[in-house]
C-alpha cells in the first residue's frame, strides 16, 4: 500500500510542474511588447534609423508602405514576390534574400509597427551593444569546435554542421539542409551574426533552438570563427579537376580490377555442372 | 612404437546392389534438418560416374588432399601459407551447383486443393528458397548411368586411360558399372584436420574417429577443399562445418553405425585396427608406387607381444586389443589381403577400405549351335532365333580378369594409386575363392583345379573357408565387432570423478526447491 501511495504522491507532482509551465508560458505571450516583440522578431535583420543590415532600415516604414501591404509581406513575404508586386521584387533584387516568413498574429503586428511609428522607437531595441573585442585564436579555435559538435553547446542546442557548411580546410562535409555559411559575415555583418544567433528569426532554426539559446561567449567565439572563415575564403580558390577526376577514377577502377582478377585468376568460377545445367529445359 | 586404435571399415563392394539404404538411413538420423538438406555423410555413387559433388575425384578443381613436396607432404590448397593467404575467400570451394540445391515437393497441394477440372500435382520446391524451383541435379542424379557422356565419360579416374581403352569401356556390349558406398574415411593423416585455421577438427584419442567440435569451428571452410573426398559440409545455417561422425554415440553404446547397421547388402564391415602412429609421416610421404605396401605395413599385427605391450602402454584396453584380434577389417585388409583404400595418392592414409568389384560378371558372348537346346524346349517357351550365348563359365582360371569389360587400369586409378598388379592380385583371390565354392557346391570343376586356383593366390582351403563365411554367412556380431567404448576412462582424463561422487543421484541434476527454514 505504501508503494502505491508514493507513486500517487509522485503523479501529482508531475502534474503540478507540467500545469504550472503550462501556466507560465500563457502568461509569457501575454506579456508580448512592441519592444520585445521587436528584438526577438525583427532586430536580427532590421534596425530603426540605425541603417541596413540584413534587411532594409525600417525607419519611416509605415508611411512608405500601406498597412495591408506591410501585413502580408511580412506573414508571406515569397506569395507577394510571387504576385508579381514591383515593391516586393524591387526589394528581393537589391537585398537578394527572402524575409523568412513569420509567424505571427496580425495583431502583433500590429503591435510591432505601432512600436516602430513611436518618436525613437525601435531605436533603443536595435541598438547593438558596443562592438565586441576581436575574438582570439582560443575563441576561434572554440568556435570551430562549436561549429563541428566537437563540443556541445552548453543550452542543449544542435550544433551547426547538423544543417549549415563552412568552406574551411578545418571543417569536413557540413550539413546541406540550410544556408551555406562560407561568407555569412560579410553577407550579414557582425551585428546580424549576433543577432540571429541570439534570437533565431528563421523557422527552423528558431524551433531547433526553441528553449535551448547558445550563450553569449558561445556566440562571440563562433562569430569569431565564421568571420576567419569568410576572411580565409578569399585565399581559398578551389581547384576544377574536371574531366581529369573522372578519367583518373575509371583508371584506378580498371587497376583494381584487373589487379583482383589477377589475384583472383585460378578461382573456382562456375560450377562444375554449369554446362548440363545450361542446356537443360526451364519450365519459366 | 607409438600403438594407437582406430575403428576401421570395409565396404564389399561386390556385395554393394546399389539400393541407397544407407544414405537415407543416415539421412534421417543425422543431416535431416535447415542448412544439412544437401548434405549426404553417407553416400552411394556410380562407377564410372562423376559422383558427389560433381568430380570431386579431380584435385585440379578442388584442391584437397596432400601433394609430395620433396622429402615431405604439403596440403595441396590449403596449410599455414596458402590457408592464410586464401583465408577470407577459399578459391576452391564447392558452391551448392556442384552438390545440387535440395528440393522437396508440395505434398499437401495433393490433398488440400480445391476440387477442379485438373489433377493437383506436388510442385518441386527448394528447400533453401522454399520457392519452386526446376531440380537441375540430385545426389545420385548419375544413379546407373554407365556410358552416358555427361557423367560416365566425364569420370575423373578415365583420365590416365588411353581413348582407345575408354572408347572399348563403353561398347554397348561390355557396358558395365559398380556402385561406391562413401563415409568419411576417419583417416590416418586427416587433411581437414590439418587444414582447420581454428583447430576445430580432432581425431579422437580412443577410436581414431574424425571430429568438428561445433563450438570452435569459424566456418573458414578450409575442411571442406581440403578433404579430397568432399566429406566435409558447410552448414549454411548454422555456419558451422558438419562430417559424419561414424555414429559415435551409437559405437558408444555398442551398436553398429546406422549405415552399417542398415546396410542391405551386409556389404559392411567395422572393427578395431591398431596401426603405429610413429611412423604416419614417413608412410604418407612415401613415394606413389609404395603408398599401398606402406600402408599396410602400418597396420600392426595385434596377436603380436611386442604390439600388444605397447598398446597397453598407451593405455589401450584389453577389450579394445581383443576386439583388434577379432576385428573382420583387420582380416580383410590385412590377413587375407582382399581390402584397398580408396584413392591412397591422395595421401591421408583413409582407414576405410573397398573389396574391389570382381561383378559384373566378366562373359563373353560367342557364337554356339542352339538348335539341338531349342528342339528339347516346349510349345510355350520362348525361343532365341539366333546363334548367341552369353556365356559366363570360366574356361581358364584368371582368362575373364585379364579380358574384364573394365580395364584393371581403371580399378587401379581408384584403390591403388594405378598399380594394376595389386588390383589384380586381390580380384583374382576373389576369383580363387569363388572357383573354390563352386568346385564345392556345383562340382562342375575339378579339385585339382580349386586347389590350384587357391595355391597361386596363397590361400589355404581353410582361409577360403573364412573368406566364404564372412563373405556370405557372417551374422551381426561376426561383421561388427565393436569395443568397449571405456567412457568411465575417458570422463576421468577430463574431470576428477571423485567431485561427482556423493553429489549426485535423485533430484540433483539441477537444484531442487530448497525448504527456506
Amino acid at each position: 500500500m505504501n508503494n502505491w501511495g508514493f507513486a500517487n504522491q509522485k503523479t501529482i507532482a508531475a502534474i503540478c510542474v507540467v500545469s504550472w509551465g503550462l501556466i507560465g508560458s500563457n502568461w509569457a505571450l501575454a506579456q508580448d511588447s512592441g519592444k520585445e516583440l521587436f528584438q526577438q522578431r525583427c532586430a536580427a535583420c532590421h534596425t530603426v534609423g540605425e541603417g541596413r543590415r540584413v534587411g532594409p532600415d525600417l525607419v519611416g516604414v509605415n508611411d512608405r508602405r500601406s498597412a495591408s501591404w506591410l501585413l502580408k509581406f511580412i506573414t508571406a513575404s515569397q506569395s507577394v514576390i510571387k504576385s508579381g508586386d514591383p515593391t516586393a521584387i524591387g526589394l528581393f533584387k537589391e537585398y537578394q534574400i527572402v524575409m523568412p516568413d513569420q509567424s505571427l498574429s496580425g495583431e502583433q503586428i500590429k503591435v510591432i509597427l505601432d512600436y516602430i511609428k513611436e518618436p525613437g522607437g525601435g531605436q533603443e531595441a536595435s541598438a547593438v551593444t558596443a562592438t565586441a573585442p576581436e575574438a582570439t585564436d582560443q575563441e576561434i579555435a572554440k568556435g570551430q569546435d562549436l561549429f563541428q559538435g566537437k563540443i556541445r553547446f552548453s543550452g542543449g542546442g544542435p550544433s551547426c554542421i547538423s544543417c549549415h557548411n563552412v568552406k574551411n580546410e578545418a571543417v569536413f562535409g557540413g550539413g546541406i539542409l540550410a544556408k551555406e555559411l562560407t561568407t555569412v559575415y560579410s553577407r550579414v555583418g557582425e551585428q546580424g551574426l549576433r543577432a540571429i544567433l541570439t534570437n533565431p528569426p528563421f523557422p527552423v532554426m528558431k524551433a531547433a533552438f526553441d528553449g535551448k539559446p547558445i550563450l553569449d561567449d558561445e556566440t562571440h567565439a563562433l562569430v569569431g570563427f565564421l568571420k576567419l572563415a569568410d576572411k580565409e575564403n578569399a585565399f581559398h580558390q578551389p581547384r576544377e579537376y574536371g574531366w581529369i577526376m573522372f578519367g583518373s577514377g575509371c583508371v584506378g577502377v580498371i587497376a583494381l580490377l584487373s589487379f583482383y582478377s589477377f589475384v583472383g585468376r585460378r578461382r573456382k568460377k562456375y560450377s562444375v555442372n554449369q554446362e548440363i545445367y545450361d542446356r537443360q529445359i526451364r519450365s519459366e | 612404437m607409438d600403438i594407437r586404435s582406430q575403428i576401421s571399415m570395409v565396404f564389399h563392394l561386390d556385395k554393394c546392389i546399389g539400393c541407397h539404404t544407407c544414405s537415407v538411413a543416415c539421412k534421417n538420423i543425422w543431416t535431416d534438418r535447415k542448412g544439412a538438406e544437401y548434405m549426404w555423410w553417407n553416400n552411394v555413387e556410380t562407377k564410372p560416374g562423376t559422383g558427389y559433388p560433381t568430380k570431386w575425384e579431380d584435385q585440379g578443381i578442388y584442391h584437397g588432399g596432400w601433394e609430395k613436396n620433396g622429402d615431405g607432404i604439403s596440403l595441396r590448397g590449403a596449410g599455414k601459407r596458402k590457408g592464410l593467404l586464401n583465408i577470407f575467400h577459399n578459391p576452391s570451394l564447392p558452391v551448392i551447383d556442384d552438390y545440387y540445391e535440395p528440393f522437396t515437393y508440395k505434398y499437401l497441394d495433393l490433398i488440400e486443393s480445391a476440387a477442379g477440372d485438373d489433377q493437383p500435382t506436388a510442385r518441386p520446391v527448394s528447400m533453401i528458397t522454399g520457392k519452386p524451383i526446376d531440380i537441375k541435379m540430385g545426389p545420385n542424379w548419375d544413379d546407373d548411368l554407365s556410358g552416358t557422356p555427361d557423367y560416365a565419360r566425364n569420370d575423373p579416374n578415365l583420365k590416365k586411360l588411353s581413348a582407345a581403352e575408354q572408347e572399348a569401356m563403353f561398347q554397348l556390349e561390355r557396358m558395365a558399372f559398380f556402385y561406391l558406398p562413401r563415409i568419411c574415411n576417419h583417416c590416418l593423416n586427416p587433411a581437414c584436420v590439418a587444414s582447420c585455421p581454428s583447430g576445430a577438427i580432432y581425431k579422437r584419442g580412443e577410436d581414431g574417429v574424425v571430429l568438428i567440435n561445433q563450438n570452435v569451428c569459424r566456418a573458414w571452410r578450409m575442411c571442406v577443399t581440403a578433404c579430397p573426398y568432399k566429406k566435409s559440409y558447410y552448414n549454411w545455417h548454422t555456419g558451422k562445418s558438419e562430417k559424419c561422425i561414424l555414429c559415435y554415440p551409437r559405437i558408444e553404446a555398442g551398436y553398429a553405425p546406422a549405415c552399417m547397421h542398415s546396410c542391405v547388402g551386409r556389404i559392411r564391415y567395422l572393427g578395431v585396427i591398431l596401426y603405429d602412429a610413429d611412423r604416419i609421416h614417413e608412410v604418407a610421404s612415401a613415394s606413389e608406387g609404395e603408398l599401398i605396401n606402406r600402408h599396410m605395413d602400418i597396420l600392426v599385427d595385434p596377436f603380436d607381444p611386442t604390439v600388444i605391450a605397447s598398446a597397453k602402454k598407451n593405455g589401450i584396453a584389453d577389450s579394445t586389443i581383443q576386439a583388434a584380434q577379432n576385428s573382420p577389417t583387420y582380416k580383410f585388409v590385412k590377413e587375407w589381403g582382399l581390402a584397398l583404400p580408396l584413392h591412397a595418392e591422395f595421401r591421408t592414409l583413409p582407414m576405410l577400405f573397398y573389396v574391389p568389384p570382381l561383378l559384373p560378371v566378366m562373359a563373353t558372348v560367342k557364337e554356339v549351335r542352339n538348335r539341338k537346346q531349342t528342339e528339347k524346349l516346349g510349345p510355350i517357351s520362348k525361343v532365341w532365333d539366333n546363334d548367341w550365348l552369353y556365356d559366363t563359365s570360366t574356361e581358364e582360371i584368371w582368362g575373364t580378369i585379364d579380358q574384364a569389360r573394365f580395364p584393371l587400369k581403371y580399378l587401379a586409378n581408384m584403390f591403388s594409386a594405378g598399380d594394376e598388379s595389386k588390383i589384380k592380385e586381390r580380384l583374382k583371390k576373389l576369383m580363387a575363392v569363388r572357383i573354390y565354392r563352386r568346385w564345392k557346391t556345383v562340382g562342375d570343376i575339378t579339385e585339382k583345379k580349386a586347389m590350384d586356383a587357391l595355391r597361386e593366390v596363397g590361400y589355404t582351403p581353410e582361409i577360403a573357408d573364412n573368406v566364404y563365411y564372412l563373405t556370405s554367412l557372417a551374422k551381426f556380431d561376426d561383421r561388427f565387432v565393436i569395443p568397449a567404448a571405456h567412457r568411465e576412462h575417458a570422463i576421468e582424463m577430463l574431470e576428477f570423478t571423485g567431485d561427482k561422487k556423493g553429489s549426485t543421484g535423485f533430484g540433483f541434476k539441477e537444484d531442487t526447491m530448497k525448504r527456506g527454514l
